[in-house]
């Protein structure tokens, strides 16, 4: 029997590393082809875990890039999905407005309501006490580490933090992170890393150039530290034009805004 | 010699705090003085970040009123100083901002506005109107561009100094929480690409030569001792103020050429008002919009003149009537009746203003 599995390289590496490769050859899965935005898996009923972290500079793309990502995974049956709004500078705001509608599609959020933020204003800088335990919870576990220039550093207040995968959001627009020389220089400040996520943009004003652009110079950069680049992110719209990977190879994850919703 | 923040022209991606702080690097500002309140908390972060690679400077004060005056001292010894805040910190400024006035200090202070009385919410409102403008014991003799988009804070922060360094009187740039915060395109440039030239800074201390011998003695004041000599000073102050409206006052207009009613609104509530004319002329409903761009001095004029065949004017604020008070002030005694729409604290959109229009047809 000849079954099409079509999977990421990503989730290979992760295979790899669980030991589940040996299942998958016992499946006689003979070709594997490469494709994130269709991974199937658990058509074949293997269960398997995401635990990720996305980082970034202010106003990247980070909570777009994780918003997504646990929507993807919510419908692609990496469940139970839990999206986790970890931003300790202004807690009380990155995913408010959108936290109910997130929960009635499926998500279970830990992050702050507008009534339990009662009283506490701004001065309030506090750990929700789900989000240090997050990842002891089944299913899949995504964060959006709110407040970029401390990285991954926040990362260490989670219990089981190791398994994580942090992913660094990138966008070339934002000067900070404008070409290959600076976006070395912010990585190096973050400490662990484990790929580049070209989200190149320009909000409204987006077009085929600035993503390409970003996808020349991401890579670039990528390749100084032998990181992957895991996917250019782009809207929906540009389906058609992109494809299913960018013009370096990288694979292409499409993003439908939520955001917009939301003002910090 | 360092290079210059940004060359040319180049499309960006960023939250208005962030804007800021590139426009004042562009502007070739030397130094902020800053102490931290949100939401304008990413002014101070990315200057900070950014200050050192360019060779600028940074003073974290102990407080605001601290705040205010060293960007008060910094303008003395002929340095392009800068500062920000928002609603307390707006508060404890006034002090320094009115003796800039009396003193003719140009300084540039960016405001973005949150919620009050007090401390209230940290996100946004245009409640900070009536301080930003007329606070403190003073005149009002200042300069204050409300802004409505990221590539207006950009034009707007490199525009307040040199309408500061140019006429010497204080000028504000007046954000708020969501221009602060919320994210969008717009083009940065080098402002001798655009022919923009920045004013010269000039120390008014520690001048060269013998006071009284080679040169005037530079006497710098701020106190007063008796009232008739008081009244003097502030009263040709405020001659030299009224000399310098013409030239710095600025609006926008849409549509009220034959406008029936005019919705009047300023900062990110024009980017309602706009969408609302869009809409409702579609649906063949005269309506247009006018909008002050410096909010203080008010383009009075030009705003009578639309008063002339107006019908209705509809004043929209996400405060409680602290435009309409300018509003009403600069067209006393035209006849046009007046409607409000304020939501104190809370944003405006373009859909409830079509919705309002509609129901007063």
């Amino acid at each position: 029997m000849i079954v099409k599995l079509i999977i990421s390289e990503n989730f290979l590496e992760h295979v790899c590393e669980t030991g589940m490769f040996f299942c998958l050859h016992r499946l006689n899965i003979s070709k594997v082809s490469y494709n994130t935005n269709t991974m199937q898996i658990n058509s074949w009923g293997i269960k398997q875990r995401i635990a990720e972290a996305y980082i970034g500079e202010y106003a990247s793309g980070k909570s777009e890039m994780a918003v997504n990502r646990a929507l993807y995974l919510l419908h692609n049956g990496f469940t139970p999905v839990t999206l986790v709004d970890l931003d300790l500078v202004e807690p009380f705001y990155t995913l408010r407005p959108i936290k109910v509608q997130l929960e009635v599609e499926g998500l279970e959020v830990i992050a702050w309501e507008t009534a339990d933020t009662l009283g506490l204003g701004e001065a309030g800088n506090i750990l929700k006490p789900g989000m240090r335990w997050a990842l002891k919870k089944e299913g899949s576990v995504i964060f959006d580490v709110g407040y970029g220039i401390d990285g991954a550093n926040k990362t260490r207040l989670l219990e089981g933090a190791g398994e994580l995968k942090i992913y660094v959001v990138v966008n070339i627009a934002r000067p900070m992170t404008g070409d290959v020389m600076r976006i070395v220089e912010y990585v190096q400040s973050l400490g662990r890393v484990d790929g580049l996520i070209n989200n190149s943009h320009l909000g409204d004003d987006t077009d085929l150039e600035i993503i390409n652009e970003g996808v020349e110079v991401v890579t670039e950069a990528a390749k100084k530290f032998g990181l992957p680049v895991i996917w250019t992110a782009v809207e929906e719209k540009f389906a058609e034009q992109i494809g299913d990977y960018d013009k370096k190879g990288n694979p292409v994850f499409f993003l439908k805004r939520r955001m917009q919703h939301t003002f910090w | 010699m360092l290079e210059k923040p940004i060359g040319g022209e180049k499309r960006v991606f960023m939250t208005g705090n962030e804007v800021v702080a590139w426009a004042a690097l562009a502007a070739e500002a030397d130094i902020m003085y800053g102490y931290p309140i949100t939401p304008q908390n990413e002014v101070m972060h990315y200057w900070t970040r950014l200050a050192p690679k360019y060779g600028r400077s940074f003073l974290q004060t102990e407080d605001e009123i601290s705040a205010g005056f060293t960007t008060c001292g910094g303008v003395l010894s002929g340095k392009r100083a800068f500062t920000a805040t928002a609603g307390p910190g707006n508060i404890l400024m006034q002090e320094s901002m009115t003796m800039a006035e009396m003193m003719r200090i140009p300084t540039v202070l960016v405001v973005q506005q949150r919620g009050g009385p007090s401390t209230a919410t940290v996100i946004y409102s245009q409640q900070e109107v009536t301080m930003t403008c007329f606070g403190g014991n003073g005149e009002g003799l200042r300069i204050v561009y409300s802004t409505c988009s990221h590539q207006e804070l950009y034009d707007y922060t490199i525009k307040a100094f040199n309408v500061a360094w140019k006429y010497r009187f204080p000028v504000f740039v007046l954000g708020d929480g969501y221009q602060a915060k919320m994210r969008e395109s717009l083009k940065m440039y080098d402002p001798a690409t655009k022919g923009i030239k920045m004013v010269e800074t000039q120390p008014s201390l520690g001048l060269a030569g013998v006071p009284g011998v080679d040169r005037e003695p530079s006497h710098l004041r701020n106190t007063y001792n008796t009232e008739e000599e008081l009244c003097e000073v502030v009263t040709n102050l405020v001659k030299e103020y009224n000399k310098v409206v013409p030239e710095v006052v600025e609006y926008e207009t849409f549509e009220t050429e034959v406008a029936e009613i005019v919705l009047l609104g300023h900062g990110i509530v024009t980017r309602a008002a706009q969408a609302a004319v869009k809409t409702l002329r579609e649906q063949g409903i005269k309506v247009g919009h006018f909008r002050p761009i410096t909010i203080h001095p008010f383009a009075a004029d030009e705003l009578r003149a639309i008063c002339k065949h107006a019908k209705k004017l509809i004043v929209i604020e996400s405060a409680q009537g602290q435009f309409e008070r300018i509003v009403k002030e600069a067209i006393y005694g035209e006849s046009v009746p007046m409607e409000s729409y304020f939501k104190p604290g809370q944003g405006v959109t373009g859909e409830e203003i079509v919705e309002y229009v509609k129901k007063g047809l």
